[in-house]
């Protein structure tokens, strides 16, 4: 019992952590971001690559995020900015986007699968049994990345802005916002998250250049039930991601593989605000 | 007057263009047909074992096209309707034998199986309230579903390797290749037919303003479930040809992936040609195939690379594209002639009261809109509601057409309860509303629009096009009048601002409704375009005995044509009388002025 309530919390956790990014995309710029699985892959390689190089399994992290940011920038630039009018169309794009990643990565790295070195071993002794220390490393990572950024949101001149912006597009330009920039800043930064999460979840699973699909369709759906609130998604992401872990283990894998899409989905229909607030 | 612009632009008629169009097509068709037939003779094996796949992919391209670049229907669920029809036969003819019942029932069940799951998906997706982007979230879905499915089948699905070498129609690969190619004719000329038609017309203006659609009394969701299933039908067809041909089914047939890749053929070859998407699938997917040995990566990394390109700087696809380079001159603007109806019988029941109105309350959270409204209006009234901006003016106009729109309250429209009733439902019991600011449809010409307000009275043809727009006397009027009568082949977004309001106006009309809600239907026209619909409203209560809601701030408007008034200030009702009752009231200046003072001074 004990080892299931870890699997739910912990599994929420890299939920959390996988969705976050794409949540602040689609909350600041209207706007899915089905590049988000590519950009996560991609964190997935730099760990690989990182691993390749001998270097501390620690630095995949920095190594990641840092790709993310300057990919996501360019992408910006290029891609979404002409698309902010036709949110149907970025999302094709975007869609497009992680099809041309994932070709480059094929191209430099073969379709094989990888294993990344994972930056600490083992399990630790809990409640008579024992469990591995590196999920639960996860559940502290997503509650420090959660809180950093709602403390950004509610505590800082760009999290003001980006709240702005949110709320009333139209009005915070007409008061002198950047909005141009708070969006490159936010898609930078959704882009930074996708690819910190990619590598933050390699030691748990393979890399392959497709890992990031079934991370999408989740993420999309958490964020789709979630509205544009990370309280929201955390709360998601507990509920749905505790579902998934039941039914994997009362039922069958494929059900519980299934069963976020499924249950959001008919969330969705029942109750279009999700578990955001009407 | 209008003929001389009309003469100066000479509009053809729909039957002209749909002829000319129609020998077109025929022409098309015999040389697709007669390439269909010749095709075995000229190429190669290999390249006639690809061209049957790709031509199936051709015809599910077109239906991708009619739902999406038609109807804006963006679904990604083709793929699993795809995979149903492919392991429909595949399945069938495992586990049983291959004989004539058990393939015929694969044939007929395959289909069946994938139009129910349509209606499911339908159901979910086109359900009252949910965002349009729902119905992608829904078919995405489905064929994660479907692919989980033939994953956990084991034997009886064959897992993540498929079905393969089962026994199957004893056709050669020529005979496929005619099959296929006869498939993907029929299905681009049957579609090429239909969205050209009346009612092909109808899925644009579901697609540019679907709440219009609505409140010209038409049920969208009906529409687009019907769509949607149709479209299952015919990619579960081209799956069970998939199958029989190719005799190696597998999963991924219907996943997520194929469902992109179909929408992006369709984007790269131009969403709503139709043509074009046929064409992009065909030749995409035959490339591809020629590729996938030499350079497989490079060849989907151009693909995604040209993909991007053309959704941010060519939305319109490559096929238009191409096309406009071979387009010399102007097309001559098509529109369909007015024609006058007889008069209707001006005979209004007059027993029960047009609008009935008891205690109905709209609350946003803590916030009132609306408090306790109650009147009643009869036939032959116009009244005019006033009130300052915020007094809930619009939202009681909302409360009154949209059933689900009231926190409480009755609303009865000649008799009839609305009850929780969609605005399509209330617009059939003679209702008509026109929005504050024009709600029309952009990429439609004014006679098209003015078809689709008709279009409960007069059924939309799947095939053909209508030459008249037949209008009732008052509709005829504001469309003469507004000079909207010269501008029939117009597209709407290049009217004035003006004339879109004019032309809303007669789509109201056009419905021929016993109730009319009005929010503004002045606002932007001139002096004596206002004056004229002045006096159609006034002639439409009088001598039709309509019954009139009317939303003005132009007191003085007011003043001329209403016979009575009512005030709204703060969501309740302060004074209903008549006109000279409230334009002599001191608490009428107080509520405009915003403080005594001001009346005083």
């Amino acid at each position: 019992m004990a080892i299931l309530l870890l699997d739910i919390i912990t599994t929420a956790s890299i939920l959390f952590v996988v969705a976050a990014g794409l949540l602040i995309v689609f909350g600041v710029l209207k706007i899915i971001n089905f590049a988000h699985g590519g950009f996560l892959t991609i964190g997935g390689y730099a760990a690989l690559v990182t691993t390749q190089l001998h270097w501390n399994p620690w630095m995949a992290l920095p190594v990641a995020l840092l790709a993310g940011l300057v990919l996501g920038a360019f992408v910006e630039r290029l891609v979404v900015r002409p698309l902010y009018a036709r949110p149907l169309d970025a999302i094709l794009a975007t869609w497009g986007l992680s099809i041309v990643m994932v070709q480059m990565i094929t191209i430099a790295f073969g379709r094989g699968t990888n294993f990344v070195e994972s930056p600490v071993q083992g399990a630790i002794p809990i409640a008579g049994d024992t469990y591995s220390l590196y999920r639960l490393i996860m559940l502290g990572v997503a509650i420090i990345l959660g809180a950093i950024m709602i403390g950004i949101l509610q505590g800082t001149r760009l999290g003001l802005t980006a709240r702005a912006v949110i709320m009333n597009e139209n009005l915070s330009r007409s008061l002198g916002i950047n909005s141009g920039l708070v969006r490159f800043a936010t898609f930078s930064i959704g882009s930074g998250l996708a690819a910190l999460a990619g590598a933050l979840i390699t030691p748990l699973l393979s890399v392959d250049p497709l890992m990031g699909v079934p991370w999408l369709l989740n993420a999309f759906m958490l964020v789709m039930v979630s509205g544009t609130s990370l309280i929201s998604l955390g709360a998601a992401c507990l509920v749905l991601g505790g579902a998934q872990v039941a039914i994997s283990t009362y039922s069958s894998p494929v059900l519980g593989a299934l069963s976020i899409m499924v249950l959001a989905a008919v969330l969705l229909r029942i109750r279009p605000a999700g578990f955001a607030r009407a | 007057m209008p003929d001389s612009a009309a003469l100066a632009c000479p509009v053809r008629l729909p039957s002209q263009r749909g002829r000319t169009e129609r020998r077109l097509i025929l022409v098309f068709s015999v040389i697709a047909l007669a390439l269909a037939a010749a095709g075995p003779l000229l190429l190669d094996t290999y390249s006639i074992s690809i061209l049957i796949r790709s031509f199936l992919y051709g015809a599910i391209a077109v239906t991708v096209d009619i739902l999406w670049g038609f109807t804006g229907i963006l679904s990604f669920g083709q793929a699993a309707f795809f995979g149903i029809g492919a392991y429909a036969l595949g399945l069938s003819v495992t586990q049983y034998d291959f004989t004539a019942p058990i393939v015929t029932a694969a044939l007929i069940g395959g289909p069946l199986v994938a139009a129910a799951a349509a209606g499911l998906v339908a159901w979910l997706g086109f359900g009252p309230k949910v965002t349009p982007l729902y119905i992608s979230v829904i078919t995405l879905v489905l064929s994660v579903i479907f692919v989980q499915m033939i994953y956990s089948g084991g034997d009886f699905t064959g897992s993540s390797s498929g079905l393969s070498n089962f026994d199957t129609f004893d056709i050669s690969m020529e005979g496929w290749f005619r099959v296929a190619g006869v498939f993907l004719v029929a299905v681009t000329a049957a579609g090429w037919i239909f969205v050209r038609s009346d009612f092909g017309r109808l899925l644009v203006a579901i697609r540019e303003n679907e709440q219009r659609c609505r409140y010209c009394g038409i049920n969208t969701a009906r529409v687009k479930t019907l769509l949607l299933i149709g479209s299952a039908i015919i990619t579960a067809l081209a799956g069970f040809a998939y199958a029989g041909y190719n005799d190696v089914i597998a999963p991924d047939l219907g996943n997520f992936q194929f469902g992109t890749q179909l929408v992006i053929w369709v984007a790269l070859g131009g969403r709503g040609t139709l043509i074009g998407p046929a064409v992009a699938a065909v030749l995409i997917d035959f490339i591809s195939a020629w590729l996938s040995g030499s350079l497989p990566f490079i060849w989907q990394l151009i693909i995604g690379l040209v993909f991007i390109v053309v959704i941010v700087l060519l939305p319109q696809g490559l096929g238009p594209a191409v096309a406009n380079l071979f387009r010399r001159g102007r097309t001559r603007p098509v529109a369909a002639r007015l024609a006058p109806l007889p008069d209707a019988d001006a005979a209004g029941s007059g027993a029960l009261p047009a609008i009935q109105v008891e205690s109905v309350s709209r609350n946003y959270g803590s916030l009132h809109v609306l408090q306790d409204v109650t009147f009643t209006a009869g036939a032959g009234e116009l009244v005019s509601l006033v009130g300052p901006n915020g007094a809930g003016k619009t939202t009681l106009i909302r409360c009154l057409s949209d059933g689900q729109e009231r926190s409480s309250g009755r609303v009865a429209i000649e008799g009839n309860p609305i009850g929780r009733l969609a605005p399509e439902a209330c617009v059939r019991f003679g209702l008509g509303r026109k929005f504050q600011t024009p709600n029309v449809f952009d990429a439609l010409t004014v006679a098209e629009s003015l078809r689709i307000a008709r279009s409960r009275q007069e059924r939309l043809s799947f095939v053909r096009t209508a030459d008249e727009v037949r209008l009732p006397a008052a509709a005829m009027r504001v469309v003469q009048a507004t000079g909207l009568s010269s501008q029939l082949g117009t597209t709407v977004k290049h009217l004035s601002h003006g004339a879109k309001q004019a032309l809303e106006l007669a789509m109201v009309l056009a419905m021929e409704p016993r109730v009319l809600l009005l929010d503004e239907p002045t606002a932007g026209l001139t002096k004596s375009e206002r004056s004229l619909i002045g006096e159609v409203l006034v002639e439409l209560v009088r001598a039709h005995g309509l019954c009139i809601l009317l939303i003005e701030h132009d007191l003085e408007f007011v003043r001329e044509i209403s016979s009575r008034i009512i005030v709204l200030h703060q969501g309740s009702i302060v004074m209903d009388g008549t006109v000279e009752e409230v334009t002599n009231s001191e608490l009428v200046h107080t509520i405009y002025a915003g403080e005594p003072h001001a009346v005083a001074a």
